[in-house]
């Protein structure tokens, strides 16, 4: 294209390369500055080194909470019986009675999973071999222990809210003494990982913005080190985008080579954790391993990474590319 | 070819670089600019380069007025100017190849053509043995002449060299300006600036002077101009220069 001289054939000859060609060399052309960026990354291999570096570990602290939240989710997601509920039937309940109020919320099927009904002798009995108190109740005159329901709740009213309400929806029931649920634990437990979900998201953000400043500085000393040779370019009729583009591609290296540095760094850290876990999860009779760090969980930090890079190289050319003129 | 009407330039600070400067040079014209340092040759190479914006007046190249150029078209009015440089203005972290071959990296020339035409441009100023070597390697009119064979590898209808011969022994700089004289008789319009008045008398080009942002003798009117003075070198006709510029 030329403005000035409308007969001259500039470029890479406009009429006879269909636009088909053109796309490709485009696309060769890309390529050839994306592995020249790369190219550029090798040849300082310190100062590559420490920003991605910088990038990596940036990431990593945000994207290790982040699964030790989920896998704590996980965790007390299996604990369904924290919202078992407990009805206590009143002191004079005759067995008929407690035998249809049972049916009675048994037939709540869309509410509850399952009722179970404790008589007076079964609780006495099972308490004698939990307790380790049989001969101390063998004084007793009569059974004191009540008829109880144990309900379990379906799953989406085990939340603390919802099961709040089941339970008092329970209590309306005539015979029913009172009701428990032993919830305020699990709510305490739901407040602790919300704050530390709400932490993860602050440091997040925290860091992605230390990021991108930090890749936008050391793109910034990259055009400034360049700074003749852009002048240069500009002289001999490069656009912004061609002087552009070798710059954005660095911020794009770093980002991906900063996300993979990053996923890496995870892995060992959860690897760390896993046997401090194990030894855990060994003292409460059960198993657990750390899971979430699968191909998405790459996908997404380096999704992250790249991102911040190319933010980060953007911000800077934009700003110091135009500023470069020759004089 | 190039067309400055009443044109004038001041740069921030108030440091008025050119006063209505008026001239006209035709297509397939060569001329030369002479002047004092800071008389204002730089600024016109400027202006036509559109490193400057005139604060008064019209550019034109072409017929068309650089006025109306959007800051975002700059880059294509330049790769239709071969430009050349006392300064060589070379990257000199790249070889001889990479550089002449970066007007057409720009303009997105295929490999093979790019091949082609930088060989073409290198064997027109001597300097196809080195196209692997850094400007580094080159002794200063071989880096000038690399300048050239960048300036010509696209084959710009216009050239502009300011001070090409600045930094040359005379032999040297007469090679360069029988290069010069090669591409206009290819039909190139060839403009250079330069204090070189020796270099100018040799060879018989129009010559405009400039003398404090004033254009006091466009090469063309037989008259002179009143402010001329006598003890001046530049402001005398060329063909009346002392002893010492002829030789």
């Amino acid at each position: 294209m030329s403005l000035l001289f409308s007969g001259r054939n500039s470029s890479s000859g406009s009429r006879r390369v269909s636009v088909f060609q053109r796309l490709l060399m485009g696309i060769i052309n890309h390529m050839r500055q994306a592995l020249a960026s790369l190219g550029e990354l090798w040849r300082s291999p310190l100062a590559t080194i420490m920003t991605i570096g910088v990038l990596g570990l940036s990431i990593t602290l945000p994207s290790t909470l982040y699964l030790m939240v989920k896998n704590t989710e996980k965790v007390t997601a299996g604990w369904e019986d924290a919202g078992e509920i407990s009805l206590y039937l009143q002191a004079n309940t005759t067995a008929k009675q407690a035998q249809k109020l049972l049916s009675g919320v048994s037939a709540m099927k869309n509410k509850i999973d399952d009722a179970r009904l404790i008589s007076p002798d079964l609780a006495l009995e099972e308490f004698e071999t939990l307790s380790g108190l049989g001969d101390a109740l063998a004084y007793l005159d009569a059974n004191p222990l009540p008829y109880v329901l144990l309900i379990t709740p379906k799953p989406e009213y085990l939340r603390p809210e919802a099961a709040r309400q089941l339970l008092s929806e329970l209590e309306q029931q005539s015979i029913v003494d009172f009701g428990k649920l032993d919830i305020e634990w699990l709510e305490k437990l739901y407040a602790i990982v919300s704050i530390a979900k709400d932490i993860v998201w602050i440091v997040a953000i925290l860091l992605c913005v230390s990021v991108v400043l930090i890749i936008g500085n050391t793109i910034r000393l990259n055009i400034l080190s360049q700074r003749e040779a852009i002048a240069v370019m500009k002289l001999v009729g490069a656009t912004d985008n061609f002087i552009r583009f070798p710059f954005l591609y660095t911020g794009f290296w770093y980002g991906i080579l900063g996300g993979f540095l990053a996923w890496m760094l995870v892995a060992f850290l959860l690897w760390w954790i896993q046997s401090g876990v194990e030894n855990l999860a060994g003292l409460y009779r059960t198993s657990f391993t750390i899971s979430g760090l699968d191909g998405s969980a790459l996908g997404i930090i380096l999704m992250i990474s790249i991102t911040l890079g190319l933010i980060g190289s953007l911000i800077s050319v934009q700003k110091h590319i135009k500023e470069i003129e020759p004089s | 070819m190039i067309k400055f009407d009443r044109v004038s330039k001041t740069y921030p600070g108030g440091q008025q670089a050119l006063q209505q400067v008026d001239f006209h040079i035709e297509p397939g014209e060569m001329a030369f600019l002479t002047g004092h340092s800071g008389a204002g040759k730089s600024t016109i190479l400027k202006l036509i380069s559109l490193m400057e914006r005139p604060s008064v007046g019209n550019v034109l190249i072409n017929g068309h007025n650089l006025n109306n150029i959007k800051l975002n078209q700059v880059p294509y009015i330049r790769r239709d100017i071969g430009m050349i440089f006392q300064s060589h203005q070379l990257l000199m972290d790249k070889t001889v190849f990479d550089n002449v071959a970066l007007p057409l990296v720009i303009e997105g020339y295929s490999r093979k053509q790019i091949q082609k035409r930088v060989s073409a441009a290198l064997d027109m100023v001597g300097l196809l043995h080195k196209i692997q070597q850094l400007p580094l390697a080159l002794s200063g009119g071989e880096q000038q002449r690399v300048g050239i064979a960048r300036a010509v590898v696209n084959r710009p209808p216009l050239l502009l060299a300011d001070e090409p011969t600045g930094n040359l022994d005379p032999k040297l700089s007469m090679e360069i300006m029988r290069l010069f004289e090669d591409f206009n008789q290819a039909g190139v319009c060839v403009f250079i600036a330069t204090h070189d008045l020796g270099l100018i008398a040799r060879m018989k080009y129009r010559s405009l002077t400039i003398k404090e942002g004033r254009m006091i003798d466009d090469g063309l009117a037989e008259s002179v101009s009143p402010i001329m003075d006598s003890h001046d070198p530049y402001a005398a006709p060329v063909t009346k220069l002392p002893p010492k510029y002829t030789s």
